[in-house]
């Protein structure tokens, strides 16, 4: 059973004069990190809505074609059930605050509160997730008070705390520096190596390059390439799409410009580092032997 | 398990999650649904028996309660100050206003009687009785475990989150006033000075604020979503309420017991 | 006559110091990045620039007027700060009124003001929002609106805090067009960012922080080939930065262009 089955989906946000997706047919497997790029209003989010079933639950509109989740049809799942299996981060800290809570600890508590977990196991999640996420400092802050770096960390705990079998993750680092979102992007790489299936929307493309299996690149609400990473990363639709590539495949494409090609397309720096040193190491060898 | 620290969760900050929270104060520390039948007897009481002693008598239990349970500083600041601005305002209302034989003074218009004066008297304090018995129950209480009781005895969670959520709402437009504030000051617009100055900023920014608020709840019901707030399962809770021993739910009964029957027994006498 | 803080001191009122002895100068159209961890005490001292906030200790003078005797607001028309969250910033019902807003309190002429709102609309690139309610609006596109609320003043410096943050590529593309404009207009732009593409490619002066103290000041090279910087400030090196360092070929390598030659 695959994870998300959607065939020729097109959506229109009521009021709206635009489709926001646009005959999007899309196989996503289980069990596997999903990195969807494209640029601001390419349809990143509304797939995101699409897949958690915000659409049609909570986001009036027009729905056509047909969305699968698990296998069922999107418009059979009972909407409190589809909110238990598929954990969603949204992109904007700002709003993704409980409201009722003073201490973080009880924030983060308060999704597996509602998914009647028994108190020794909540807390227990809850102090794994934080020291996962390194806020432990934060526990007792009221979360109505933190930066939006901090609340960024707090939403994306709360989450992940209630364990679901599927997350859709959008833009989960926009506020943090680049330690933490390593530190955000390795526990997603984390929650992958313990079966979930993840669908995570993120401009880090450095990032996406090294941990995400497969990519979808999305302009003007349609799906353009959909694939294993580094050969999505290597195609001309990441061009077509503005999305950047990782700087060492764009150092690969200059090399290839000046005729000193590596012979592959490397998307992340261990991979170019190898081809770069196995290159340096045949020069010096040409080298001696000349000499 | 640093941030659970035994030493950190007995802070008296009712923030503690592993554990019961205890103030270190009997009085604090009682079920949150005796502290409110023993307040809603005394107060009771104070009504009932004939003005206006038994409505002064009220009053000063309370405050007694308050120095007993250790809030005695904060409750008589907050209460000194509703009794400014609302006791003696109603008070004045009605010594001016109300007719009677015997005018005590005349002032232009104002012509204040000693029937004024009494009636005033007596409905305020009656306003004071009831507004003190709600402060000291909120200073008493923290309103999560309030709502934490009422739930427990069988209130929808949807119902406590709206009372919650709007307490919140209180909060969070003071600070978003403030954060307007400061973006105001950022481009250019005068808060700080004189009266007129802080109006002529602070009244444009009133109806944003309110609808920013407004706008936020849409997003706010989805991110409850996203927390399976409607998940259908029963809640389980991290805070959990102190057990109220026996000795304490006797103290409650007979205090409520001896409430009702000093008011019955004055009904039958009169 | 720059924004000077000689020796800054700033600690918020639970008496956490968040600003501990920090000696800057921002020169008139000048660019430079502030870099570090959060919590480092980037936000405090851009907000110690703008009057914002004020010194417990030491001076901050902006045009050599300290920020001390004057209220935020009048710093504040010299030294323009656009929030990290636009949500904290913008609050008007629909574009036009939030860009309206100073020229409106100030009371300039309608053709001046027309003048200044076309300049910060073109300039940010939310020409087709004019009539929007910014709360409807994307999160990228509120934050170009909060951008284009502060350039309608006249101010000759602007603090940006995190402008990057959730931009796309047109979205970066539109930023450093902008900033370009500004510099060419002579207006200093103060970038706090965790974007360290951005900062290589278009802030030739960087200023790394780390625990309320600045620990660099200098190019993004410098700071780059620093390896007792970037530990303190917990920052991580450019991708190409980094494969050039580990293959021996450069230590102040920060663009493509910059390793391309040193490649066999």
């Amino acid at each position: 059973m695959d994870l998300a089955t959607l065939r020729d989906v097109t959506f229109t946000y009521a009021y709206a004069e635009m489709p926001a997706l646009e005959g999007v047919t899309l196989q996503l497997q289980r069990g596997q990190l999903y990195g969807v790029v494209g640029i601001n209003g390419s349809g990143k989010s509304t797939l995101c809505s699409l897949l958690r079933g915000l659409i049609p639950h909570f986001h009036q509109g027009t729905l056509e074609g047909t969305v699968e989740i698990l296998g069922k049809d999107l418009g059979e799942w009972d909407a409190a059930e589809l909110s238990r299996t598929i954990g969603c981060v949204f992109d904007n800290p700002f709003t993704q605050i409980s409201g009722i809570k003073d201490t973080v600890f009880e924030e983060i508590a308060f999704g597996l509160e509602n998914l009647g977990v028994s108190r020794s196991d909540m807390l227990d999640r809850v102090t794994s997730v934080s020291e996962q996420m390194g806020i432990t400092a934060l526990l007792r802050k009221n979360p109505n008070e933190l930066s939006g770096g901090q609340r960024q960390k707090v939403a994306f705990a709360s989450i992940i705390a209630m364990d679901s079998e599927v997350l859709v993750i959008d833009e989960p680092t926009s506020q943090l520096d680049p330690q933490s979102s390593h530190a955000v992007f390795e526990i997603i790489a984390d929650l992958k190596a313990r079966g979930k299936s993840i669908v995570l929307v993120e401009h880090k493309i450095d990032l996406m390059a090294q941990f995400a299996d497969r990519l979808v690149v999305m302009r003007s609400g349609e799906v353009v390439a959909e694939g294993p990473t580094a050969q999505v990363l290597a195609s001309p639709a990441m061009d077509a799409a503005d999305v950047p590539r990782p700087e060492v495949t764009d150092l690969a494409f200059a090399l290839e410009a000046v005729g000193k090609g590596l012979g592959c397309v490397p998307v992340t720096r261990r991979e170019a580092e190898a081809a770069i040193a196995t290159r340096m190491r045949g020069t010096q060898i040409h080298a001696d032997r000349v000499a | 398990m640093s941030a659970l620290s035994p030493e950190a969760a007995s802070a008296p900050s009712g923030g503690t999650f592993d554990g019961v929270v205890s103030h270190g104060n009997w009085i604090r520390d009682m079920h949150p649904l005796n502290v409110a039948v023993v307040l809603a007897s005394i107060s009771l009481l104070a009504l009932a028996t004939p003005r206006p002693v038994g409505l002064v008598s009220g009053c000063v239990a309370f405050l007694g309660i308050a120095v007993a349970a250790g809030v005695g500083g904060s409750f008589a600041r907050l209460y000194a100050k509703l009794v400014v601005g609302v006791g003696l305002v109603l008070f004045v209302l009605r010594a001016a206003f109300v007719h009677g034989n015997h005018v005590l003074f005349e002032l232009g218009p104002l012509a204040p009687t000693w029937e004024g004066v009494r009636e005033g008297t007596t409905f305020a304090l009656v306003v004071m009785a009831l507004c003190g018995a709600l402060t000291l129950y909120f200073v008493l209480v923290p309103m999560k475990t309030f709502m934490l009781a009422l739930e427990l005895k069988g209130m929808p969670p949807q119902a406590t989150y709206i009372l919650l959520a709007s307490f919140q709402a209180i909060t969070d437009l003071g600070r978003s006033a403030r954060t307007v504030m400061d973006a105001q000051k950022s481009r250019g617009i005068e808060t700080e000075g004189n009266l007129w100055v802080r109006a002529r900023a602070f009244v444009p920014i009133l109806a944003p604020v309110f609808i920013t608020a407004l706008n936020q709840t849409e997003e706010r019901a989805i991110a409850l979503d996203a927390r399976a707030f409607n998940s259908g399962i029963p809640h389980t809770h991290v805070l959990q309420l102190r057990p109220a021993p026996a000795w304490e739910r006797a103290a409650t009964a007979l205090t409520a017991a001896a409430c009702l029957a000093t008011i019955g027994a004055g009904l039958l006498w009169t | 006559m720059p924004i000077a803080l000689h020796d800054v001191h700033f600690a918020y009122p639970d008496s956490t110091p968040a600003v501990k002895g920090v000696d800057l100068t921002v020169e008139r159209g000048e660019r430079l990045a502030i870099v570090g961890q959060n919590g480092a005490g980037k936000t405090t001292t851009v907000k110690l620039m703008n009057g914002l906030l004020r010194p417990t200790r030491g001076t901050v003078t902006v045009d050599g007027m300290s920020t001390a005797t004057r209220t935020t607001a009048q710093v504040a028309r010299q030294v323009g700060y656009v929030f990290q969250n636009p949500d904290d910033q913008v609050f008007a019902g629909d574009v036009e009124a939030e860009l309206t807003l100073m020229p409106r309190y100030l009371r300039w002429d309608a053709a001046f003001t027309a003048e200044r709102v076309a300049r910060a609309v073109e300039m940010t690139g939310i020409g087709r929002y004019f009539g929007s309610n910014p709360n409807d609006l994307p999160f990228p596109v509120k934050k170009f609106v909060a951008i284009a609320a502060i350039l309608v003043g006249t101010c000759d410096y602007v603090i940006l805090d995190e402008p990057t943050a959730g931009l796309d590529r047109p979205g970066t593309r539109q930023l450093v067009a902008m900033m370009d404009r500004l510099e060419d207009e002579g207006i200093a732009v103060v970038t706090i960012t965790h974007d360290m593409r951005f900062v290589a490619d278009v802030c030739p002066r960087v200023v790394a922080m780390a625990d309320g103290t600045v620990i660099a000041d200098g190019s993004a090279a410098d700071v780059f080939a620093d390896d007792d910087v970037l530990v303190r400030s917990q920052l991580q090196r450019l991708e190409v930065a980094q494969l050039a360092r580990n293959l021996n070929l450069t230590d102040r390598a920060t663009r493509i262009a910059d390793v391309l030659p040193l490649i066999p």
